[in-house]
């Protein structure tokens, strides 16, 4: 009803204490899964995704292929029971069918495809528990699973989302914030060269506000890139 | 596309131009027609240079959303018609079509050009507006025509009535209660030159794709496609040159919707 | 030596290397390895496998259809083993047309594990294709998966550690770079949680004492 909707922000500080700016915190392991050739699990706030890595192998069936590169199949799918709220039926719904191909539009930037011409890689994203910004953290992993992998790659890339609570602009939205917030942003960036390769946006943004997010995002990349080397360094040292 | 036509197109933009001499920032011709089928309670046909899209509007009467009990609800689909173009297949909807329509969806719904309140009827029924996209021929920028014809259909709607349980199509209605008016503007990045309203020639070189959809005063939806990457200093002059273009769109749907 | 992760700087020059890439007159990792800074080199910590010539792999075959086997190599390369070349003239003179007996080839049935060399990589219409030579069925046994990366640690340098293994398992152990390790005889088991141990502490120092260790103690 009108008037329902819950306050995002209560003197200056967020429902659940954060600072405008601040991230959840964030913890990846490497490895988890023996069968793939690279894999990582991500606890993000209350999100709990697991990314996989297969292949590169010969593309499946043979008219998929690309006779000049690899190509890339990737899957995000939210677990059934993922939700504080009720059973989602599984298999993939429109919602994850776009998240899957623009999730696979970011590894197609950074993965080094030319290498493996009529071959495939399969990214796999599974969201076991969902609180918010599960593609930002679907991405977020599977750059670390992949690069586990040994499949050569640009670039690690992170995403995480901005969006605008009232008229604060605030970072990495958790699912209430994301329900009812004003404008919600995820965005994926390759660190080295700051080059955007996952946009999306809906709700209510001026210009200055979509700067605000992008630069909010933008500085929440030194920490998560933080977290996706640590997570990748510590099998080695 | 004949190969050909791909280094053709690389030697014009090498030297700064682009098929039929359009300027980098210049919209094909645009033409919109409202109430193309009167059957549906809203309708528009767009056509920007060659590509050609319908969009239909249909009320039923359905079940509200459960986490919106008091709203009616807005469905938005589209279809990459085979007759649209030889690549197009039949077949389920594929991820280019849900994510066209979604992008679309998101333009209209943030931008509140249905006003979902009015769509309530009673406890647990409401009217559900459904806005099918057709694709009717296929020569790129999908997304802006799509925008176009969808809020022109919408807006030129008329509104069924619900009496005695029973839905009334005809006679005399009003419109559809509606609110803003969003636009979008695609651009594609090809080699280093980015490009306003790609034709299905430049799309299919470009390397990265990018639509910003806005109403008067702010952006409402944006959606980057394909493995192309845009910079921060590039995002910032599009989204300035969405607000330059955008009034003119603006106003071709309230010319064409009679306002 | 540090650790490198795929997009760090490797060098502020060109640098034509493997698992690296150039971009705007610099060069970047593009896998996780080791960089000597002062030695120039850049060790790949993960990696996938890249055929070269004669490089010795292991497979199955997966098709045969006149006398060509197509060979499932756990890779995206699809290999190939062609039919050997026939004598010229029917055998009448065995020196110049016959076959010699390294070249006579065993005959080889879909599902058949086989080790060879890779004596030619082309790249086909379709996908990078590895003309096969030198086939060799392989009997009973045992296949491990290794990670490619780590093949090199397996075989250790001028083969210490595959001997090692051999040494301390009596078991016959073939390695195909593709990442296919092939165990028969002794203690295949032993031989197995060795090659998984090297695996993952490739990277940990003393792995060759670790490994002399386990074996000593698996033979008791």
């Amino acid at each position: 009803m009108e008037g329902e909707k819950p306050q995002l922000m209560i003197n200056g500080k967020r429902t659940d204490g954060r600072m405008p700016g601040d991230l959840r915190p964030i913890k990846i392991e490497v490895g988890i899964l023996k069968n793939a050739e690279g894999s990582a699990y991500l606890e993000w706030g209350n999100n709990k995704v697991l990314a996989a890595v297969y292949g590169p192998k010969e593309a499946q069936p043979k008219h998929i292929a690309d006779p000049n590169r690899a190509i890339i199949k990737c899957r995000y799918q939210m677990a059934p029971f993922s939700s504080l709220e009720e059973h989602n039926r599984s298999g993939p719904n429109r919602r994850a069918i776009e998240i899957s191909k623009v999730t696979k539009e970011v590894f197609e930037n950074v993965i080094l495809l030319d290498n493996f011409p009529g071959s495939e890689i399969d990214v796999f994203v599974e969201v076991l528990q969902s609180d918010g910004g599960t593609r930002a953290a679907g991405i977020t992993a599977a750059a670390v699973a992949i690069a586990s992998s040994g499949i050569p790659m640009r670039d690690i890339p992170y995403a995480v989302s901005a969006g605008k609570a009232g008229e604060e602009i605030i970072l990495d939205l958790n699912k209430l914030e994301d329900n009812y917030s004003d404008a919600d942003m995820p965005v994926a960036i390759s660190p080295r060269n700051g080059e955007i390769l996952l946009l999306q946006m809906d709700g209510s943004l001026t210009k200055e506000q979509c700067e605000k997010a992008m630069q909010l995002i933008i500085k929440a990349g030194e920490t998560i890139t933080k977290v996706q080397r640590a997570a990748l360094e510590t099998r080695y040292l | 596309m004949i190969a050909e036509n791909e280094e053709y197109i690389l030697e014009l933009l090498g030297k700064g131009v682009r098929e039929h001499d359009r300027d980098r920032m210049q919209y094909r011709d645009i033409k919109i027609q409202t109430g193309t089928i009167p059957h549906a309670e809203g309708s528009a046909m767009v056509d920007i240079g060659n590509t050609k899209v319908l969009v239909g509007v249909k009320l039923d009467i359905g079940t509200p959303l459960k986490d919106k009990p008091d709203e009616g609800a807005l469905v938005t689909s589209a279809e990459l018609l085979p007759l649209a173009n030889a690549e197009y297949e039949t077949g389920p909807p594929s991820p280019e079509s849900i994510e066209f329509a979604r992008v679309v969806d998101r333009g209209i719904r943030a931008a509140g050009v249905v006003d979902t309140d009015a769509l309530f009827i009673e406890k647990d029924k409401v009217w559900t507006a459904y806005v099918d996209i057709y694709v009717l021929n296929y020569d790129g920028n999908l997304f802006d025509a799509g925008t176009l014809a969808s809020v022109s259909a919408l807006l030129s709607a008329r509104m069924p009535k619900y009496e005695d349980e029973k839905v009334i199509r005809e006679g005399n209605l009003g419109k559809l209660k509606t609110g803003g008016i969003v636009t979008s503007c695609t651009f594609a990045k090809v080699g280093k030159n980015i490009l306003l309203d790609p034709n299905a020639n430049e799309e299919r070189i470009m390397a990265g794709r990018l639509t910003i959809a806005n109403d008067e005063s702010v952006l409402r939806a944006m959606q980057k496609g394909e493995s192309g990457s845009f910079s921060y200093k590039e995002l910032t002059e599009l989204v300035d040159a969405t607000f330059d273009n955008s009034k003119r769109l603006r106003d071709m749907i309230k010319g064409a919707v009679g306002d | 030596m540090k650790i490198v992760l795929p997009g760090d700087k490797i060098s502020d020059g060109p640098v034509r290397m493997e698992n690296a890439i150039v971009e705007n007159g610099k060069t970047y990792a593009t896998v996780i390895g080791m960089l000597d800074d002062s030695k120039g080199t850049f060790v790949p910590l993960e990696s996938v496998w890249y055929p070269r010539q004669g490089d010795f792999v292991i497979g199955i075959v997966e098709n045969s259809k006149n006398n060509v086997h197509t060979v499932q190599l756990d890779s995206p390369f699809r290999g190939l083993i062609l039919p050997p070349p026939r004598p010229r003239f029917g055998g009448r003179d065995r020196d110049r047309g016959g076959m010699r007996n390294e070249e006579r080839q065993e005959i080889l049935h879909v599902g058949d594990v086989v080790s060879s060399f890779v004596r030619d990589v082309r790249r086909e219409s379709d996908q990078i294709i590895l003309i096969l030579e030198r086939p060799r069925k392989l009997f009973g046994g045992k296949l491990v998966e290794v990670r490619p990366s780590k093949i090199p640690r397996v075989i250790g340098k001028e083969n210490t550690m595959l001997r090692q293994l051999e040494d301390g398992t009596k078991c016959t152990i073939l390695v195909g770079l593709n990442g296919i390790v092939w165990l028969k005889g002794g203690d295949a088991q032993l031989a197995q949680k060795a090659i998984s141990k090297i695996q993952e502490e490739a990277h940990i120092s003393g792995l060759t004492e670790r490994i002399n260790e386990m074996l000593a103690k698996g033979v008791q």
